[in-house]
Order: structure tokens, then C-alpha cells, then sequence
């Protein structure tokens, strides 16, 4: 079977710094992959790279067989690669029933646009009673929860998730981590990057460690916390 | 007083419809467009022609302007954006190429028209006058105040409720969201162009009922349009909407008590006290969040 996602001997940097040295990975139909790893080790940007926001990227990168190493940040969204950034890359000065109606932009997700919505609130209440309040006044968690709900919108394959923990409480982020990583994927995969390790351990299918822009498999011995 | 009044809301509905047009495009696609002033002038001219080729049925009248308007914010996507876009220095290069469009655009003018002024039949002769206190309200500003309060509003809920004001709106905010969620900058390039062409298109479709057009006749509507844009806040729409009603405000209190001679004084006074107490205009775009 295809693999929804194939990396080969990827490399990316901004400018003159090489970031990534000669990543290989591979994500099949249904799997959650984890990556784990400290802060500045490369893990933002290999996500950051699937999705064309990088300087310059070398290798091979296959969506559904296909190389998308010419596809534009916007095409990729299209196409269903979902990336659920660090700093959320919200809008603001929209409410957050514009930003989570945003995510279903993608031509086909606007027209179920509401169930889409009534789906993220069933997900995360807190939003269903945030609907009309500009985003730039939500809270640190409520952002985090608009930006996944955000993602949720269309009718993604492959979920791209950075670091949905980052300075979150505890409480929080375990609630946050919990529920993607119950998502019916519906066929998808979801590549997940986390520093905290006990808070995906034991939910993904798979775990890899990013030490100095080069990707291992995890063993379980350190690299997270 | 009410003459100020008056004055005052005529002038505000001018000055917001270029400084709309100017801050949009600051704030969806990140340049100045100095090529507003010739697009003013072709919308004049694309107006006048309809008036005196086709009809001079107003709707018809200021939908040629409007229509024109759209058709020289496409002009300026082809020409400025679409090659410019993600190149290095891209903040001057479309200054400098904005302003050499606004030189290549006069000269056509004025090859295609010559320095003659031509003049619009009047559209709203047949609106009533009627006297508002001691201030006597001509058919012309009430046309101007319906018209732009009709093409605004139309507008602003068009980008308020549909998929593509979505897409100019997340723009506006965040290039880097909006590339996320699937939002082509290039193709919302058109829709931003357009609707910011269709407010200059209108305004030179209401400003000349007042003034001739000539080649020329796009320069002060275009530092109008400028400074209130920048005064309001580049990038926000509210504040240029706030802006033009301080700039107007502020012309129409020195008309009635200093004189014509006085205008760019008090104007200049009312920049320097704005921008040195906010930086950032009237209703700057701070893109903040709670911390």
C-alpha cells in the first residue's frame, strides 16, 4: 500500500544553516508517528519542510506517492496536509468562528463548513462558547484549542501537529494531546512532534528522535522528559 | 456650524473611499500602491467615456467608473504584484514600480486625451436640495454620501460573509495562516486589487462631479488618500474610515474659520500631533494577543 507520507534523505535550513541532515521517514494509512526530541533539534522544522515553509529543502518528499517538493504551502492545504503550527499562525483580529471557518477554505470543506464547526465544538466546548469573540483575546489554551479545531476543519490526510503542549498548563495540554490523539484519522496519519514525552507514550504507533537535525528511532531511553 | 457638518461627511466619504483602497492593499498583500492616483484618473476617464459614449444614467455612470476601477486594480496584480511577489526587496520594488505605472499611465492620458479637462454631465441634478440650518445641502453631497455608503456597504458584507472576503480578511491578519488554511496570495491579489480599484473608481466618479479631470487629476486624490491611510492606521480599514472623517473634520474647520491658505498647515499640525502620540495611526494594526 501507498504510504501516505514518504521522506527520503530530506535536508532544509534557512539561509546558510543546514538544519536537517538526511531525513528518511515514512508514515502509512492510519498510523500516528510521534517525533520526539528537545527544543531546537530540527523537529519544527522537518514539519515546517513538508509544507514548503522553510528557505530551501533538498531530497525527496511523496504525498500519497506523489512529490509535492514543488507543491506551494497553499496547494498542499488543499490537498489535504494539514500543519498545526507552533505560535498557531491564527488570525487575531478575527472571531473564532471566521478562523475555524478559514480551515475549511479548501473549495469542497466550505459548503460543510457548519458540521464541520459543530464537530470542532463538540470537541472542544470551550469554543462553542467563544464563537463571537475575537481570537487575539482567547486565552493561551483557547488559541491552541482554535488553532487544532482550525485543522479539523477540512477533510485532511495527513495532520501535521508541532508541539501542541507548548506553554500550556499540564492540565491542559494532556487534554489537548488526549484528544488528538483519539481522532479518527478516517484513513489519514498524523505525525505528531513533542517534547513531553508522557503525554503521547503509549498513544502513537510509532516514535522517532530528532537529535541535532538527524532522525533516529526512538528507543524509549531519553531525548524526551 | 452645519456648513462644517456638511462638508465634513462630503469629504469623509471621498478620503475613505481612496484610503480604504490604499490600506487593503497594505494590509492583505504588503505594498503601497502609488499607482492609486493613476487608477483614479483611468476610472475618471473610463466614467467620462461611458457618460459621453453610452449613457449618462447615473448607476450607469458610476458602475463604468467602478467597473474601470476593477479593471486597472487587475492591471496593477498583472503587471506590479504577480511579477514582484517573494522577490528580495519586494516593499520598495513595488513602490518603484507602483510610481513608474502612475508616470507610464499620465503620459498615456495625456497621449490618449491630452492636457484638456473634461467634465461629467452632473449625475444627481435630480436629487432635491434642501437646507440643513443655516447650511444650504446640494443634490452632489447627498449623491456622494448615498452612493459611497451603498458601494461600502455592499462591499463590506460581501468580504463579511462569503468565502473569498474569508480569504482577504485571514490575509490581512497573517500571510502564513492564510497559506496554511489553503488561501492563494495570488489569486486573492485579484479580489484585494479589485475591490480597492472599484473605491477609487468611485470616488473619481464622485469627486468629478466637483473637479475637471485632467491626466494630472489623480495626484491629490492619491496623497488624500495616502495620508489618511497612514494616519488611520496602514492596514486598518476602521482606522482609515476614522481618519478621513479627522482629515475632512479638520479641512472643513479651517475653510470656515482661517481660509483655503490654511488647509495644508492645520492638516500637517493634525498628522504630527497624531503620529507622535500613535505611532501607528488611529487604529494601528497591533496584531496582539493576550499574553
Amino acid at each position: 500500500m501507498t504510504p501516505v507520507l514518504e521522506i527520503k534523505g530530506l535536508e532544509a535550513g534557512y539561509g546558510p544553516l543546514r538544519v536537517l541532515h538526511g531525513i528518511d521517514l515514512t508514515v502509512a494509512e492510519g498510523e500516528r508517528v510521534g517525533i520526539l526530541g528537545l527544543n531546537g533539534h530540527g523537529k519544527t522544522t522537518m514539519l515546517r519542510a513538508i509544507v514548503d515553509l522553510v528557505d530551501w529543502r533538498q531530497g525527496e518528499i511523496l504525498y500519497d506517492g506523489e512529490s509535492i517538493m514543488k507543491a506551494p504551502t497553499f496547494a498542499l492545504a488543499r490537498r489535504g496536509v494539514v500543519l498545526m503550527p507552533q505560535g498557531d499562525a491564527l488570525f487575531p483580529g478575527l472571531s473564532v468562528k471566521d478562523n475555524l471557518d478559514s480551515g475549511a477554505y479548501p473549495g469542497g470543506s466550505w459548503r460543510k463548513r457548519k458540521e464541520r464547526r459543530d464537530y470542532v465544538c463538540e470537541i472542544f466546548p470551550r469554543l462553542s462558547e467563544r464563537l463571537n469573540q475575537v481570537v487575539g483575546t482567547l486565552s493561551g489554551g483557547e488559541r491552541r484549542m482554535c488553532s487544532i479545531g482550525r485543522g479539523l476543519m477540512s477533510e485532511a490526510r495527513l495532520y501535521l501537529v508541532d508541539e501542541p503542549s507548548l506553554g500550556l498548563g499540564p492540565g491542559i495540554a494532556k487534554g489537548i494531546c488526549d484528544t488528538l490523539m483519539t481522532l479518527d484519522l478516517q484513513g489519514g496519519a498524523l505525525l505528531i512532534a513533542e517534547q513531553n514525552r508522557p503525554l503521547i507514550d503509549g498513544k502513537i504507533d510509532r516514535a522517532f528522535r530528532m537529535h541535532g537535525g538527524e532522525l533516529t528511532p526512538d528507543t524509549g531511553e531519553d531525548g524526551g522528559h | 456650524m452645519t456648513g462644517v457638518i456638511v462638508t465634513t461627511i462630503n469629504l469623509t466619504a471621498i478620503y475613505a473611499l481612496v484610503a480604504l483602497g490604499i490600506s487593503l492593499t497594505w494590509a492583505g498583500l504588503g505594498f503601497l500602491n502609488m499607482s492609486a492616483g493613476v487608477m483614479y484618473a483611468g476610472a475618471a476617464y473610463g466614467a467620462w467615456l461611458v457618460s459621453t459614449e453610452i449613457s449618462t444614467n447615473v448607476v450607469v455612470v458610476l458602475l463604468g467608473g467602478i467597473l474601470t476601477g476593477i479593471v486597472f486594480g487587475a492591471l496593477v496584480c498583472l503587471t506590479v504584484f504577480l511579477p514582484l511577489d517573494g522577490k528580495p526587496n519586494w516593499e520598495i520594488r513595488t513602490i518603484t514600480a507602483t510610481l513608474a505605472l502612475s508616470f507610464v499611465g499620465v503620459n498615456i492620458y495625456q497621449w490618449k486625451f491630452g492636457p484638456q479637462f473634461k467634465q461629467f454631465e452632473p449625475l444627481f441634478s435630480w436629487l432635491p436640495q434642501f437646507r440643513l440650518g443655516d447650511a444650504l445641502v446640494k443634490s452632489t453631497v447627498t449623491g456622494t454620501v448615498i452612493a459611497t455608503a451603498v458601494v461600502v456597504t455592499i462591499v463590506l458584507i460581501y468580504i463579511g460573509s462569503s468565502r473569498i472576503g474569508l480569504g482577504v480578511r485571514a490575509l490581512t491578519q497573517s500571510a502564513e495562516g492564510a497559506a496554511l488554511v489553503g488561501i492563494n496570495r495570488r489569486t486573492a491579489a485579484f479580489a484585494i486589487l479589485g475591490v480597492s480599484g472599484a473605491f477609487v473608481g468611485l470616488a473619481a466618479v464622485l469627486l468629478g462631479q466637483t473637479f475637471f479631470v485632467e491626466p494630472n487629476s489623480g495626484y491629490v486624490p492619491l496623497i488624500k488618500g495616502l495620508i489618511v491611510a497612514l494616519l488611520g492606521g496602514l492596514g486598518s480599514l476602521r482606522g482609515a474610515v476614522i481618519a478621513a472623517f479627522m482629515v475632512a473634520l479638520c479641512e472643513a474647520l479651517t475653510l470656515q474659520y482661517f481660509g483655503g491658505a490654511w488647509v495644508l498647515i492645520t492638516l500637517f499640525l493634525l498628522i504630527s500631533i497624531v503620529l507622535i502620540i500613535r505611532p501607528r495611526g488611529v487604529a494601528g494594526v497591533l496584531e496582539t494577543t493576550r499574553a
